[in-house]
């Protein structure tokens, strides 16, 4: 059939292109640690705006816009719960939110390990300075 | 050399620059500064346990580190800005690591020296905020 080396490599690409190789199809599912940073970082970004510390929501509203860019294509309900009432709730909310990351950071099995401690350290930062 | 091995390097340099700077300062950064030089001390002793713990030897300090001179308090305050930013990017660079007792101890440093680039960021009047505490620029 192929009787030149042109004409193998041009039937290699057709059949490529037709999608009749044994490629495996791989199921794109949302990384769980990333899902609950985003969350999180969400929450916190409320939090801190309402409280009117806008320069910690600013960064928290960083951390979620590189989350979703990483979770694309899945994409995560903005669902945000309950708010801390003040700056001393905000803290503790922003100590746990440290741990959450710390703890992602590690036990992930993914490439993000740096990017979850960066999230965990930030929040680590926020919380000493609200305290 | 392991990434504990250079975030150790980077505690040592720390504690030596502010030997050479805090007395240059007064009133809250002094006192601040005294408190994380301290921090730094405790940092450094926890890493050596590390060490002990691990059965490895440490590398001792240098003799000596290379700075500017210090002339006033605003020379010792860019100073330790800068030390604290560098300590940051040391331990933000060793949570890469694979081996897990290193992981957890370069994260626990790294949340730490964060914790510490931002209370002197506040103490010089510059803003804490920063998403990506350590992230070369």
């Amino acid at each position: 059939m192929f009787t030149t080396r042109r004409g193998l490599l041009v039937g290699a690409a057709v059949i490529t292109a037709a999608g009749c190789t044994r490629e495996t199809a791989h199921i794109i599912t949302s990384d769980a640690d990333l899902t609950a940073a985003l969350r999180t970082a969400r929450t916190l970004a409320a939090a801190a705006d309402a409280l009117g510390f806008g320069e910690l929501a600013e960064d928290h509203l960083t951390h979620a816009a590189t989350l979703e860019r990483l979770l694309r294509p899945n994409v995560v309900a903005d669902e945000t719960g309950e708010l801390p009432a003040d700056a001393a709730a905000l803290a503790a909310a922003e100590s746990a939110g440290s741990e959450e990351a710390g703890d992602a950071c590690l036990t992930t099995e993914s490439d993000y390990a740096v990017l979850l401690g960066e999230i965990a350290a930030c929040r680590a930062a926020h919380a000493a300075v609200l305290a | 050399m392991t990434v504990v091995d250079t975030g150790l390097a980077a505690e040592y340099a720390a504690i030596y620059a502010y030997s050479a700077a805090t007395v240059h300062l007064d009133g809250d950064p002094r006192w601040i500064a005294e408190e994380l030089e301290a921090e730094h001390r405790s940092r450094r002793d926890a890493i050596l346990d590390y060490y002990a713990e691990q059965g490895l030897q440490p590398a001792p300090p240098l003799a000596g580190y290379d700075i500017d001179p210090i002339a006033d308090a605003a020379a010792a305050q860019d100073l330790l800005l800068a030390v604290e930013a560098s300590v940051t990017t040391t331990w933000r660079a060793g949570v890469v690591t694979t081996e897990p007792h290193e992981r957890e101890l370069c994260l626990r440093m790294y949340g730490e020296s964060a914790v510490a680039l931002a209370r002197w960021r506040l103490a010089v009047g510059v803003s804490a905020a920063d998403p990506w505490p350590g992230r070369p620029e």
